[in-house]
């Protein structure tokens, strides 16, 4: 469960002096690992998926690391403070996602990017239905998605350095951009995935730490209950303030939808030995259980404390997190959250960055029939143009990188889940039905998200675009397929069967 | 015949959802039976995508247990949250959380997390990819691209045999 998501609004100053030394330290790593990395990215399949040579832990801290962005750490305890629990069902199917991806794609997308040397999520789907156009419109929505996502965690990250180092937003951004890139563009997906492995590793600690604090702070559990209870009734009723609709529908998006995170699941290529996916849900569930810790603490805690009179109410609920950290932790774990929130943002817009440069030197050739010739080169080239073009739409003043930003979720989820999750696994899905859904998720998505964001029109309370979006395009998907069943058993190669089979 | 049923089920579990979603546009307040729809939705489509995946051979043996339980957790959950009576400020705390808070952050978020892991691993070598899986996969792609992987997308092959189940 990817949240991308992230906030838009500015943050308290924190330019205290171990603060900055912290993120100093934690950037001076970054570098390093970055360094170590170029070092052993020579070819395009180094670059792009680690050369097929990661082991096991390396891939659940990589896999958590980009699954969550700062949202995890400001954006989402400042959502549970705003609608209480209801806020929660967007991080509660994390218990079941990495078992059910496992199931239905990891073992088949491994295999799969073994036997055909796949490099790309639209590779998958290229060779399921041996279709260049579901390719290509596949990679054209990741593209689009990529951006969007990308500015947003861009100007988050922007948002950061600025409130640590006193920059200024313009070059928080171009800071930020530019150390990502750095070692992005030299060390690839290799670079990605070890800096991942410190910032999933430091995010993990951060979040337990946090947690214990809230806890204490609030009075235990207990205390935090009982004062809300008294206070709000609705606060800790299980769908908060948000209707049941709504809640259930973010189970929904944020559940199903974690089969189509293409920068989550196009990890599943780089692992070693595909035998060592038997601990990998164990793995990347705790993982991820333990990280979303301050998610709900910080959220129930400071909305608890503010309830006392503690603190005063919170100006914008992002603050929740910045604030308590610099009134109720020390500073050194205060330092360690706020260098955890760059990482979070960093691991993910890395991701981002491959993907998307795959999408533009691989996928969109592969659809219109040509073939580029060197790869790493241009997989090079392309992370640098899609950064900087992520950065400028950052920098535009105005709500626009706001909505760019809250679709890709859905985005990815209605263009790659059925092909993908009901595709690998089922021989009767056809070409036509790939093509189909993936055309009816992109329209969908980018149609009443515009309409949303020029107000033309708004759904009713519930009900979501990328809700919407995600069940047209399952309809969609099996409704073409029946229709085309005929042509289903010759759209196959023998290998791709054979994988399907196992 | 447990990955005709998982297509079934998964199909079923959306049509649910999209039924839940249309319902928020009729006139009025939704009706109850939307929130209902949606959460029974969200669970069978979650369990099938669980059970589409691990099928071998048309079935998913031992591993029924695991997803009945988790299906029953989910939608039992949901059900729970939507049926049961608000608490009183001075209601008993289940872990420190109100009934309801407690079956849903406990319950639906974390119970899985003891069952699905587990089962996938314990299941693993028997019902996902043994060694010889694996041995036979690679013998068998070597077979059909004998120095080199094979490109992503095929050159056009001879159509196999028809024998794609369809829905």
């Amino acid at each position: 469960m990817t949240m991308a998501i992230l906030q838009t609004g500015e943050l308290p100053a924190l330019a205290q002096p171990t603060i900055v030394v912290v993120a100093v330290v934690y950037f001076a790593i970054v570098a390093a690992i970055g360094a170590w990395a170029t070092r052993k990215t020579r070819t395009a399949s180094d670059f792009f998926v680690a050369g097929e040579g990661i082991g096991l832990l390396a891939l659940t801290l990589a896999a958590m690391s980009a699954t969550l962005s700062g949202f995890a750490f400001i954006g989402g305890p400042g959502l549970v403070y705003s609608v209480g629990l209801g806020a929660m069902f967007l991080i509660l199917p994390a218990a079941v996602t990495s078992s059910m991806t496992s199931w239905a794609l990891a073992k088949r997308m491994r295999l799969l990017g073994e036997v055909r040397g796949l490099i790309t999520v639209p590779d998958a789907i290229g060779a399921r239905y041996r279709s260049p156009a579901a390719q290509g419109l596949s990679g054209l929505a990741i593209l689009i998605a990529v951006i969007g996502y990308m500015a947003t965690n861009v100007l988050a990250l922007g948002l950061v350095i600025d409130a640590i180092f006193g920059t200024g937003l313009a070059w928080g951004v171009w800071i930020g951009m530019a150390v990502v890139l750095a070692y992005s563009v030299a060390g690839g997906i290799l670079a990605g995935v070890y800096t991942d492995v410190f910032q999933g590793s430091l995010m993990a600690v951060a979040s337990v730490l946090v947690f214990v604090y809230t806890l204490r702070v609030g009075g235990g559990m207990t205390g935090i209950s009982r004062t809300l209870m008294a206070a709000d009734e609705t606060f800790l009723a299980p769908f908060g303030a948000m209707g049941p609709v709504a809640a259930l529908s973010l189970f929904f998006v944020f559940g199903v939808g974690s089969m189509g995170q293409p920068h989550v699941i196009h990890k599943f290529y780089m692992l070693r030995d595909p035998r060592k996916l038997k601990w990998y849900p164990l793995l990347v569930t705790v993982a991820l259980l333990v990280t979303m810790l301050l998610y709900f603490g910080v959220g129930v805690a400071v909305k608890s404390l503010v309830v006392e009179g503690r603190i005063a109410p919170l100006g914008t609920p992002d603050d929740a997190t910045p604030l308590f950290l610099l009134r109720f932790t020390p500073v050194l774990l205060a330092a360690l959250v706020f260098s955890g929130v760059a990482a979070a943002i960093m691991s993910t817009v890395n991701s981002f960055m491959n993907i998307g440069a795959a999408a533009v030197t691989h996928d969109l050739p592969v659809a219109l029939g040509l073939r580029v010739k060197n790869e790493l080169f241009w997989g090079r080239i392309a992370t640098v143009v899609i950064s900087i073009a992520a950065a400028f739409l950052a920098l535009l003043p105005g709500a626009l990188v706001a909505f760019l930003g809250i679709f890709g979720w859905g985005l990815f989820a209605s263009t790659l889940v059925p092909a993908l999750a009901i595709g690998l696994n089922w021989e009767g899905a056809t070409k036509e039905g790939a093509v189909a859904s993936i055309g009816v998720g992109l329209l969908v998505t980018l149609f009443f998200e515009t309409l949303a964001y020029f107000e033309a029109y708004r759904f009713p309370t519930g009900v979501s675009v990328s809700g919407l979006s995600l069940v047209l395009s399952i309809l969609v998907f099996f409704a073409v397929s029946w229709l085309t069943r005929g042509r289903a058993a010759s759209q196959l190669d023998e290998d791709v069967k054979l994988v399907m089979s196992v | 015949m447990a990955r005709r049923t998982a297509l079934l089920a998964f199909l079923l579990g959306t049509l649910a959802i999209a039924a839940a979603y249309a319902s928020a546009f009729l006139p009025g307040d939704p009706p109850r039976w939307s929130a209902w729809a949606m959460g029974t939705g969200t669970a069978v489509v979650m369990v099938a995508a669980m059970a589409l995946g691990a099928a071998r051979a048309g079935r998913i043996g031992r591993l029924k247990l695991p997803f009945a339980f988790v299906f029953v957790v989910l939608a039992g959950g949901f059900a729970a949250a939507l049926a049961l009576p608000p608490e009183a400020p001075g209601a008993a705390l289940f872990l420190g959380l109100p009934l309801r808070a407690a079956i849903v952050l406990i319950g639906v978020g974390m119970l899985p997390l003891f069952v699905l892991p587990v089962a996938y691993a314990l299941t693993f070598d028997e019902m996902t990819l043994s060694e010889a899986d694996l041995e036979r996969v690679r013998r068998q792609a070597r077979a059909l691209a004998p120095n080199a992987a094979v490109p992503a997308i095929a050159p056009e092959t001879t159509p196999v045999p028809a024998e794609a189940e369809a829905v």
